[in-house]
């Protein structure tokens, strides 16, 4: 009978567990080695941001964007942003240097290793896209047309990783030391 | 001429490098960067060259992505290399960083600004520990990191609360004496236990804390030294000795307890005792010992008995277990034979003679007022054959003894008590034995016995000399021989018969006379011994002289007395008789 209890017990757990969960997808990129990308962003960060010669002016850190964003929506901006990553900066921006275009692509490998993960977690869960997440995407893409595309793709790049704490905030990402 | 070199000159040195008053020639400083530690930022930057007197920075912040560049006005107007930006940057950890950008100023001109390389933010802050706390406790070293606690952070933001998860800590410990280090260890918690396994001495501990979620640089913490001593009164010394002493006193008090209870005291006087216990009923009277109780029967009723006894002629051992040649006797009770109060005389009596049995019992008996069976052997083997002889005793014996005795035939003479071969050999018993009754003749009630052990035998373990209380009051003459089993002894059969206390002696000596008489009786089937053949062994004890006296008493007055082997008492024969 104890047995069965507390069998029971754990099933509305989980259940319940889950239903919040669904809603925020926080759990999708576990397994992500997040670590690795922060590092590797580390190591090129001073020479990405050296070249970004429009301090006052940000692409991700509107005061109005990723801040304020609900975990309902946390879902849809993340896939949203995995996507403008991987399709516009990656591809607009030009390296000369090998070994900073080294970590770049060893970021971008795990940009889609991420967009992959969380396509499988969308496809257990729904990750519908409410008008407040399709708004914040918006006004991200029109920063980013506010400016040259090369100069917004190393303020982009340079912004890294301001989007990688806000994956680290929302998804509970564990880190491997 | 002139005035075109003039002006070429004038233009030459408008062009040149230089220092302008109203001009930006000031160069910018080279290198502007943050040194940030928990809501401690620093920003940095190096001089500018060919720095004077006047020149002085400007620095300017921007938030970033949101604000304009602002002046900070606490960190102008020096030549300080640094300045403390914390009160403005208090957004750090919430926003997505700062920018500053500095430029050299001096009075006339002003340089270039110079821009932080990279977007001041968390990532940038260098993590220290506040301090290191050690105590040693039971022989470990407990440690107790405490993150910083600065000043200048708002109300409920600490170390703690930005950095929630992952903290770690690099522990490096450093034994002073050998200077061996050991490190790469990670701690997980603020609070660590460090076991030294027995070591003593001076440690040093130093600390590097990090994130292991975050790329942030740790920094070393200042190093804290503790000495660990040998301890020796730990609380589990103390508790284990203490137990230890409670435990031995304990057994110390059990051992002299024992010893007191089994410490042999001397027995109060009341309970002392001279004599054995004059219950002692299965002794035999030791071989050479004299009895001198007497236990007075009733006389009267031995008055009675004995003169019909004496009437009789019970040479012919009436008793049916003798098979006597009288058989008008056999209804009778046994006689017991006096002993001869004169040994000698009854010595000469039975020395030499073998022992014929014939009729001659009864004949010779008649002198002595005590009647006594007589056991006659129609066959007799010389000296083989013990003869119950009636003996005379003593004339103090007359009256009331009844005794049964072996009387042998052939010796058949009054007075004399020792018959026949067996004589010789209970000769010296029987000399001992009347000699010590004379002062104790007054009251006897019985004769026993009294087999003379050949010297060897004597010494035999079967002699009677092991049970001496019961016959010191008695005729003791009588000695038990159990050796006689094997060949009967014709001396050794009682030639005298020593007064006996019916009570006593019976009782005591039942059980080696039977012995002795047991070849003799088989062989004469006169006895009805047979059943009690057994009871004449050398076992002496009471259970089988009473045991002998119970066949005694099964076989018939005569019988019954004669078992006992002198010690049977003449009153209950006469009882028997009687009933």
């Amino acid at each position: 009978m104890k047995l069965q209890c507390v069998s029971l017990w754990l099933l509305g757990t989980m259940l319940i567990l889950c239903f919040v969960d669904s809603r925020s997808l926080r759990k999708c990129l576990i397994s992500t080695d997040m670590h690795h990308v922060e590092e590797s962003f580390q190591e090129i960060k001073r020479a990405i941001q050296a070249k970004d010669i429009f301090p006052n002016v940000t692409i991700l850190s509107t005061l109005e964007t990723l801040q304020s964003i609900k975990p309902l929506d946390v879902c849809c901006v993340t896939k949203n942003l995995l996507a403008f990553y991987v399709d516009r900066v990656f591809k607009d921006h030009q390296e000369p240097h090998p070994q900073i275009l080294r970590k770049i692509s060893s970021i971008a490998n795990s940009f889609l290793y991420m967009q992959k993960t969380l396509r499988q977690c969308q496809e257990q869960r729904q990750c519908h896209c409410r008008q407040e997440a399709t708004n914040v995407t918006r006004v991200i893409h029109d920063n980013y047309d506010q400016l040259e595309a090369r100069s917004a793709a190393i303020k982009s790049l340079g912004e890294l990783d301001v989007f990688l704490a806000w994956i680290d905030k929302n998804h509970e990402v564990t880190s491997s030391a | 001429m002139l005035p075109r070199l003039a002006v070429l000159l004038a233009a030459l040195l408008s062009l040149r490098p230089g220092s302008d008053a109203h001009g930006t020639e000031l160069p910018s400083p080279p290198s502007v960067w943050f040194e940030a530690e928990f809501f401690h930022h620093i920003l940095h930057w190096t001089p500018i060259p060919n720095q004077s007197e006047s020149t002085f920075y400007e620095v300017e912040l921007l938030r970033y992505g949101i604000e304009h560049w602002k002046l900070i006005p606490t960190c102008g107007q020096t030549l300080m290399l640094s300045c403390d930006l914390t009160a403005v940057t208090l957004d750090l950890y919430h926003s997505s960083g700062y920018r500053a950008r500095v430029r050299a100023v001096n009075s006339t001109q002003h340089s270039n600004w110079t821009v932080t390389n990279t977007r001041f933010s968390v990532d940038e802050v260098t993590l220290t520990v506040g301090s290191v706390k050690l105590e040693i406790h039971n022989g470990l070293i407990l440690g107790r990191i405490q993150p910083p606690r600065p000043k200048m952070a708002p109300a409920g933001v600490t170390y703690e609360s930005i950095f929630s998860h992952f903290r770690e800590y690099e522990i490096a410990i450093r034994k002073v004496p050998e200077n061996f280090t050991f490190t790469h260890e990670k701690l997980k918690h603020e609070n660590f236990s460090l076991q030294t396994s027995g070591e003593v001495g001076e440690f040093c501990i130093k600390v590097k804390p990090s994130i292991s979620s975050r790329t942030n640089k740790g920094m070393w913490s200042k190093e804290e030294c503790i000495s660990l001593t040998r301890q020796y009164f730990t609380v589990t010394n103390i508790i284990i000795i203490f137990a230890f002493v409670l435990l031995s006193g304990a057994l110390a008090c059990c051992l002299a307890l024992q010893l007191y209870v089994r410490h042999r005291r001397k027995l109060p006087s009341v309970l002392l005792f001279k004599k054995p216990s004059p219950f002692i009923l299965g002794s035999q009277p030791p071989c050479p010992e004299t009895q001198d109780t007497i236990h007075p029967l009733d006389e009267e009723a031995f008055l009675k008995v004995s003169p019909e006894l004496r009437n009789l002629d019970l040479h012919g051992s009436t008793d049916s277990g003798f098979g006597s040649n009288k058989p008008s006797l056999q209804t009778e009770e046994p006689q017991f034979l006096l002993s001869d109060p004169h040994p000698q005389a009854n010595r000469t009596l039975g020395s030499g003679e073998p022992p014929e049995l014939g009729d001659s019992c009864g004949s010779d008996s008649s002198n002595s007022t005590d009647s006594g069976i007589c056991l006659q052997e129609r066959s007799l083997s010389p000296g083989t054959r013990p003869v119950w002889e009636q003996q005379v005793g003593s004339d103090s014996r007359d009256q009331d003894d009844s005794g049964i005795g072996l009387v042998q035939n052939s010796e058949g003479q009054a007075g004399d008590t020792q018959g026949g071969p067996a004589l010789d050999h209970s000769s010296p018993p029987e000399t001992e034995v009347p000699g010590e009754e004379d002062p104790a003749a007054v009251a006897f009630r019985g004769y026993l016995r009294q087999t003379r052990c050949t010297e060897e035998k004597a010494t035999k373990t079967g002699c009677l000399e092991e049970e001496s209380p019961l016959t010191d009051g008695l005729g003791p003459k009588f000695r038990a021989c159990l050796d006689d089993e094997e060949g009967w002894h014709p001396p050794a059969l009682a030639k005298g018969y020593l007064k006996q206390d019916p009570l006593e002696m019976t009782l005591a000596s039942s059980g080696a006379p039977t012995g002795q008489w047991n070849q003799p009786t088989e062989e004469w089937s006169l006895l009805a011994l047979s059943n009690c053949g057994d009871l004449g062994t050398s076992d002496w004890s009471f259970a089988h002289n009473l045991a002998s006296l119970g066949c005694l008493a099964a076989q018939g007055g005569l019988l019954g007395s004669f078992n006992s082997d002198l010690v049977t008492l003449p009153l209950i024969s006469s009882l028997h008789s009687n009933e």
